[in-house]
């Protein structure tokens, strides 16, 4: 079963198993929690950026641990950064493993994972389309590792097979 | 109809009119479209090399009260998740809906990252004289883009171990990033790095000579 994999992948949210109100706070609370715990130990570890963004224009934001800095083409981005555009924005980055993104205007994402380490077996992408719309473009993780690439809305879950798409998250 | 299943029906009945009875948050039918204020479309798109495309597999994230997943096997593919609502069935958006909707979200994807291989002469560090002669295309990919990267990555085949091939992969890479600095690329602009054995071209069982994994993959983007 695709799901199974794709499921299995958080851990966190297999521990919980009572009322679907909780699960949702349980679920509301985790990013948060997991980036509060990455600063310490597992920064240092992927301190190398993600990828870089390639294409900026109208106002577009990184947010990155609680702070909020205008972004433009040419800058790193990291894991556990979120990138956010006003209406007038729009943004396309690369990844270290060509996966290619964009945001429309008044768009947010977040990219809560990105591990490419082959060598080292690290594998992983993670990314929530908090709101608005975005592109995706798969890249090497979602051909080396298919189950280990997961794409997140307030209300889906969308894993992938080598493949582009376009993710509505909200619309105003 | 037999007896089991018109039973299995009867229940089915009373347990739905029970429900119903409970307060109108139970009521499940008719299926109100979802919220497009905050329902989640998802759209497959053709891969822009191939035409062809992958699959995507939708399903209410894991907080949501509805259950079922829909799968996006083919091109222009698309599903709808309410709130707290399974995935609608799938449809397919014309290709004039897609540009009128997303043509400018589309158009702010960077291009696609350019890939070269490079192969080693046997027993060497030498590359191949083919591998040689694609010196120039590099450099020129590089020149033709805004804000170029330019990475690097030495692969092995896998004969011996996974550390020593990880060090013998960045030897080879950093052996190609000294080549294409000599060649006129500034060198502290590329970034080398090994995926040693992790990565084959050619699936083999472990301490396999293989010279067509034994390359240096250089990705622009």
């Amino acid at each position: 079963m695709k799901n199974g994999g794709i499921l299995k992948e958080g851990g966190w949210h297999m521990k919980v198993e009572c009322s679907a109100f909780v699960l949702a706070l349980v679920l509301a609370a985790a990013p948060a929690f997991g980036r509060d715990l990455a600063i310490p130990g597992s920064f240092q570890k992927d301190a190398a950026p993600a990828g870089r963004i390639k294409i900026a224009s109208g106002a577009v934001f990184i947010v990155r641990a609680g702070q909020t800095i205008p972004a433009q083409a040419g800058q790193p981005v990291f894991e556990a950064d979120a990138l956010r555009t006003g209406p007038d924005g729009r943004l396309g980055l690369t990844l270290k493993d060509d996966t290619r993104l964009s945001l429309g205007p008044s768009s947010e994402i977040r990219l809560d994972r990105f591990a490419f380490a082959p060598a080292e077996g690290r594998l992983g992408f993670v990314m929530s389309v908090v709101r608005g719309v975005a592109a995706y473009v798969s890249g090497q993780i979602a051909k080396l590792a298919p189950d280990a690439v997961r794409l997140e809305t307030p209300a889906a879950i969308v894993g992938v097979r080598g493949t582009a798409l376009v993710i509505r998250a909200s619309q105003e | 109809m037999n007896h089991a299943r018109l039973v299995g029906l009867l229940g089915a009945t009373v347990a739905a009119a029970l429900l119903a009875a409970c307060g109108p948050k139970h009521v499940k039918s008719p299926e109100p479209a979802p919220d497009p204020k905050t329902a989640t479309l998802v759209v497959l798109l053709p891969d822009d090399a191939s035409g062809r495309s992958g699959f995507a597999t939708v399903s209410p994230s894991p907080g949501s009260k509805a259950r079922g997943s829909v799968e996006l096997a083919a091109a222009r593919e698309a599903t709808i998740v309410g709130i707290n609502r399974p995935p609608t069935s799938v449809t397919v958006m014309s290709e004039e809906e897609i540009k009128r909707q997303f043509g400018s979200l589309l158009s702010s994807l960077p291009p696609a990252p350019q890939h070269f291989t490079l192969y080693f002469r046997f027993e060497s560090d030498e590359l191949t004289a083919e591998s040689r002669a694609l010196v120039p295309d590099i450099l020129r990919a590089v020149k033709q883009r805004p804000l170029p990267e330019v990475v690097i990555t030495g692969h092995t085949d896998t004969t011996g171990s996974s550390t020593s091939n990880f060090e013998l992969g960045l030897k080879r890479a950093t052996m190609v990033r000294g080549l294409l600095g000599d060649a006129g690329l500034d060198p502290s602009s590329i970034e080398v790095t090994s995926h040693g054995e992790a990565v084959l071209l050619v699936r083999t069982p472990d301490n396999t000579y293989e010279p067509r994994n034994r390359r240096v993959e250089i990705t622009i983007r």
